[in-house]
């Protein structure tokens, strides 16, 4: 313990190169795993946090609720099924809104035709909205109180519709865009400004609520059944399969594969060098009585004192990312991924300071006698 | 120069390691960069392969084509200010496509595009009304000259009579056809976004002989505001997520710089290290700072190459194995040259940290003499 810290402290700064490197990895690895779940969220978060168990797409949708259209007669037949106990009308666009007296900027609005089926489940402020006026806004752009207007294309209502905030939900964008939950009528209304031309507003999804003694699941395969051109799916499905979702996974698990390799490569190449350079003082060492496992925990203290110096540095740049909005993303720190990661990343890199101690471990004490000690 | 060269011939085994890691940061550089190309070209392909100079959207549309509506109206008192040559309608839909020989919940993702000013690779004149030119991405989706497509829920059909490339819309490949074709498809599937007779999403704009200049503001002064002009360029960086995506990966790409700087010091650092004695015996014997200096670059400089190469051709092999409509990847020679200079030029800055300490040596003290 003396020695490694010793050494250690005389040679700072080859080991603060080290660990700033290793700090800067696990930072990266960190921003990453944050960006990549900050996009989720805000690609599907509103899916997540609304309340219908299954939501039906029209197979031509391909599982965008904003691609998705439903037709009176696929509604009618999924109403219909056999197992479903409430079905409500659901509808998404991207508007040009003018919250308070700011700038002109996008929501997305979600517009569902009964509580309880679409609208958001847990609202972390406020209250749910009681008229056709008021929304529910995701917790990250809205507050209580904001006064929301749809910006027309002129029309019928050349001033547009104007929806008041009276609730919040966490974590519930779609599309990475300021989201409002509100009443199926308000949002007719929005459409009806944004879009003059529009001749019917029809629900881009239906959702519905299983009945008693059926799972969403099976509720969902008797709607595919009923209908070939319906898409139903559970709400954690239709998270899932939002496209987008799978790519951003699996880019970002590349990303990921590659800088975990070089942590522990990193730090590998350092000690082994390390060792090579110190080959002669440790033979002699070793010559005087010193224990191979003596020398051997000395350099795993110093492997490990490296990783968790740069898992600190690493955290202590991530946490001021973690404190403002990237846009519209949300960069939220996760314990869970930081304790995870940090022990990856620990374990990665004793491993591969283990190349390093089987070379210790091959010094013979009576090469120091011949003048040798190399490795 | 040439004991540098000697020594990585001799001892390939001490640049090993290093060249293993530079060769993993190279992978993640072009990995990164090519993430970003293919995102980027797979989002903005309609645009970039437009023959024109500016796009005219409604302002209120906040710049988005889905959201844009420009009335026949405001299109006269585009096509009438100074400096306008041509002027053509847009209009773009996204609807799932029925190919035949697929299955029936097997839809093709397209974007359908009503023109009047043909982009790149189109005819001049549209196509006639239900016959349209796809991106030769679909291709990959069994879309051959003479399929017929149905579009939507309404099965509207459009025939292909050719293809046409790198026109790719947010990550959809596309259809081209007339306007009437467009406003038709459109109208049939998406009657809350349907438009009226005349109505387009978007003007395509090309300029007279006295180019864009000024031009953009006299569009909107003649619009009274109702109308927004912007430059190609302007307008692919509008689109959704595109600046956002170059921001993000150019930073993350930046920092994975650094950690190359930072490992090629350390490494260098290391080996210098351990070579001051042999450095102090060669400047004993008349070599010169500037001399065992550049040989270290030179190394550095060799081991960034090698690690360049290797990630060229991984990236390469990357390309060629990813299957289409999954990562979004794809690796252009631009980039991977890029990629490669970048970490040149990484590896010479990293190595100059060990300037200090070369400079440093004394040969007196390191062959163990009295300074």
């Amino acid at each position: 313990m003396f020695l490694a810290l010793h050494e250690m402290g005389r040679a700072r700064g080859r080991f603060g190169l080290l660990i700033g490197a290793v700090g800067l990895l696990v930072f990266l690895i960190l921003t990453q795993q944050a960006i990549q779940n900050g996009l989720i969220t805000g690609f599907v978060g509103a899916i997540r946090q609304q309340s219908a168990p299954v939501l039906v797409y029209s197979v031509d949708g391909q599982r965008t609720l904003q691609g998705s259209v439903i037709n009176p007669g696929l509604e009618a037949t999924i109403r219909a099924v056999a197992g479903v106990t409430q079905a409500g009308r659901v509808g998404q666009d991207t508007f040009t809104v003018r919250v308070d007296s700011g700038a002109e900027s996008d929501a997305a609005l979600i517009g569902f035709e009964h509580p309880g089926l679409g609208d958001p489940g847990h609202l972390s402020a406020g209250r749910s909205p009681q008229s056709p006026t008021e929304a529910v806004g995701s917790a990250s752009d809205f507050t209580l109180g904001s006064r929301v207007r749809v910006v027309s294309s002129g029309g019928a209502d050349p001033t547009g519709p104007v929806f008041t905030v009276v609730g919040l939900v966490k974590d519930a964008q779609i599309q990475v865009t300021p989201t409002l939950f509100v009443p199926w009528a308000g949002y007719e209304a929005a459409v009806r400004a944004a879009n003059p031309d529009a001749t019917t507003v029809l629900p881009n999804v239906i959702a519905v609520r299983p009945a008693s003694g059926v799972s969403d699941a099976a509720l969902a395969q008797r709607i595919n059944a009923a209908s070939p051109d319906a898409d139903a799916l559970t709400r954690a499905q239709a998270a899932r399969d939002t496209p987008g979702v799978a790519q951003v996974q699996q880019s970002f698990t590349l990303i990921f594969v590659l800088f975990g390799l070089v942590v522990p490569l990193v730090t590998g190449l350092f000690f082994l060098i390390i060792t090579f350079q110190k080959a002669a003082a440790l033979t002699l060492l070793r010559a005087i009585g010193a224990r191979s496992g003596t020398l051997v925990r000395s350099l795993l203290i110093q492997v490990v004192l490296v990783i968790v110096g740069g898992i600190a540095i690493g955290i202590a740049l991530f946490v001021p990312l973690t404190l403002v909005q990237l846009g519209s993303l949300t960069v939220r720190f996760d314990p869970v991924a930081v304790l995870v990661w940090s022990g990856l990343l620990l374990a990665l890199g004793v491993a591969s300071a283990m190349v390093a101690a089987r070379r210790v471990l091959a010094i013979d004490p009576l090469e120091a006698t011949t003048g040798g000690g190399g490795l | 120069m040439t004991l540098a060269l000697r020594e990585m011939r001799r001892r390939p085994g001490r640049f090993a390691i290093a060249t293993v890691i530079l060769t993993l940061i190279a992978i993640l550089l072009m990995f990164l960069g090519g993430l970003l190309d293919g995102l980027v070209a797979s989002s903005t392909g309609a645009f970039r392969s437009q023959q024109a100079d500016l796009l005219v959207y409604s302002t209120s549309s906040r710049n988005s084509l889905e959201r844009s509506r420009i009335t026949p109206e405001v299109r006269q008192q585009v096509e009438t200010v100074p400096g306008v040559a041509r002027v053509g309608g847009l209009g773009s839909v996204q609807l799932g496509g029925r190919v035949p020989g697929r299955g029936p919940r097997d839809l093709v993702p397209t974007v359908l595009f009503g023109y009047e000013l043909a982009s790149r690779g189109l005819p001049a004149m549209p196509p006639a009304m239900g016959t349209v030119y796809a991106d030769d991405s679909l291709r990959a989706s069994n879309v051959t000259i003479g399929t017929t497509i149905h579009l939507g829920p309404a099965r509207s059909a459009v025939t292909v009579a050719g293809f046409v490339s790198d026109t790719r819309y947010s990550g959809q490949g596309t259809l081209w056809g007339s306007l009437d074709t467009w406003r038709q498809v459109l109208n049939a599937n998406r009657p809350d976004a349907r438009v009226g007779p005349g109505v387009v999403q978007a003007l395509v704009v090309r300029s007279g002989p006295g180019g864009t200049t000024g031009l953009p503001a006299r569009i909107g002064q003649a619009t009274g505001g109702a109308a927004t002009a912007l430059t190609i360029a302007q307008a692919i960086d509008a689109l959704p997520g595109v600046a956002q995506q170059r921001s993000v990966f150019n930073q993350i790409i930046g920092v994975t710089v650094v950690i190359a700087v930072v490992v090629v010091a350390l490494f260098f650092a290391l080996l210098t290290v351990e070579r001051t004695a042999l450095y102090g015996v060669l400047k004993a014997i008349g070599s010169s700072s500037r001399t065992l200096f550049a040989g270290v670059v030179l190394q550095a400089v060799i081991v960034a190459l090698i690690a360049s190469l290797i990630g060229i051709v991984a990236s390469l092999v990357l390309d060629a194995l990813i299957p289409p409509g999954t990562i979004p990847f794809v690796a252009t020679p631009v980039r991977l040259a890029a990629s490669a200079v970048i970490l040149v030029v990484a590896a010479v800055i990293g190595c100059t940290f060990s300037l200090r300490r070369v400079l440093r040596i004394d040969p007196a003290a390191a062959i163990g003499g009295t300074p």
